[in-house]
């Protein structure tokens, strides 16, 4: 029931997608990463990041994240072509993520399973793209 | 901080360690505020807390200021995330309700109309997944709502009323049976950080407000208590429950 629920709440959230281009384009992408590991029993945030970014800029996201739980943040872009990526840092600056991947069209994503209940870093980046910016979005699930 | 990339997978391959110093303070972003479920879920995995023993009843007091109503909204929407710990169908319904009460005087009823409902026929299908994933998108409904209307340090308040409730429930439970592990969920400076830059920025008119101006005073008696990792003993924990209940208290009391 709770994968049936997180999975009407992708759906939803693809709905009520608007037809220009927007950030919520970029995240309809997120939420389209997001959707197998919503059957896999994550809670999807309704909460989420978002913005424009140009080639080789990164952009640095704070999160708290509790040790017993485990997390997924998958980013999204609209733009055809675009190259980016998602990766997670604990707070001396340490790569702290379990997976990631960020090699499909659109989507990139990252893995963590907290060692320690704090803040850490997730790192945004366009590594290539065809225009000036890059709108992008973040999404993330626990379970 | 380069990025390499793998030539047979494609993959983008991470530097392993990164100057988090060295990050320009532009391309810090703020931060999501967790919703409880977040906490409550790791407090469940390490043991099974009374959370009948920390649902508390919603009372509306009937309250006049904006303010004070953004904070108890967020209160009452942890308090939903309690109730959903505790499996109450019917104080889920209530909590439903009056968040629709709440939005409603604060002008922004319409944005969780469908939520709420959504809500209460979860409740009566006992579908507790689905009442937390409603109380997270009635939260960010109301929220976004109030930014359309300009209102957005209105919006800040209620994920802080909603913090503060959800810290004095987790700071019950953990008080009760105490583990490191536990208490370790509130060593969350990053948040602090958050709420305090939120307040600070407030226009003179809003951080003047008497409760307001409370709420950031107790936040920074909090701060030594939780920055430190590992740091939260049984001491700071009973600390941290009588601020937060402290602040509660007055956040849903008729004369503040």
């Amino acid at each position: 029931m709770k994968t049936l629920a997180c999975f009407a709440l992708v759906f939803v959230c693809l709905l009520r997608l608007p037809l220009s281009a927007t950030i919520d384009d970029a995240l309809s992408f997120a939420l389209e990463a997001a959707t197998p590991y919503v059957k896999a029993g994550y809670t999807v945030r309704e909460d989420y990041w978002g913005g424009d970014l140009p080639v080789k800029q990164k952009k640095a996201i704070v999160h708290q994240l509790f040790k017993g739980n485990e997390y997924w943040f998958w980013l999204g872009t609209d733009t055809e072509g675009a190259r980016i990526s998602v990766h997670i840092y604990d707070s001396e600056g340490k790569l702290a993520e379990a997976e990631s991947w960020s090699n499909k069209p659109h989507m990139a994503a990252a893995r963590i399973v907290p060692k320690a209940t704090g803040s850490y870093y997730l790192i945004v980046e366009i590594h290539r793209s065809p225009e000036e910016r890059t709108r992008w979005a973040l999404a993330y699930g626990f379970r | 901080m380069a990025f390499a990339q793998n030539e047979a997978s494609g993959e983008i391959v991470p530097p392993q360690r990164i100057d988090i110093s060295s990050l320009p303070a532009k391309i810090v972003d703020d931060v999501v505020v967790p919703v409880p479920s977040e906490v409550f879920g790791v407090l469940d995995k390490l043991g099974a807390p009374n959370w009948h023993s920390v649902l508390r009843k919603i009372e509306n007091n009937g309250f006049g200021e904006r303010p004070q109503i953004a904070l108890f909204l967020g209160c009452v929407i942890a308090e939903g995330f309690i109730a959903v710990e505790a499996q109450e169908p019917e104080e889920v319904k209530k909590i439903g309700r009056e968040v629709l009460n709440l939005a409603g005087a604060i002008g922004v009823r319409k944005s969780v109309i469908s939520r709420t409902n959504s809500i209460i026929e979860a409740a009566d299908k006992k579908d507790w997944p689905r009442i937390r994933v409603e109380l997270d998108g009635a939260a960010q409904d109301v929220k976004q709502a109030m930014i359309e209307l300009k209102d957005e340090q209105l919006a800040q308040l209620v994920s802080l009323g909603g913090w503060l409730r959800g810290t004095e429930a987790v700071t019950d439970v953990v008080g009760k049976n105490y583990t490191k592990d536990g208490a370790e969920l509130l060593h969350q400076p990053v948040l602090l950080d958050y709420f305090e830059r939120q307040i600070d920025g407030m226009s003179p008119r809003l951080k003047g407000n008497r409760l307001v101006k409370r709420v950031r005073a107790r936040l920074a008696d909090i701060r030594p208590l939780i920055e430190k990792p590992n740091s939260v003993t049984t001491e700071n924990l009973n600390q941290i429950n009588a601020i937060t209940r402290d602040l509660v208290k007055a956040i849903s009391a008729q004369d503040s």
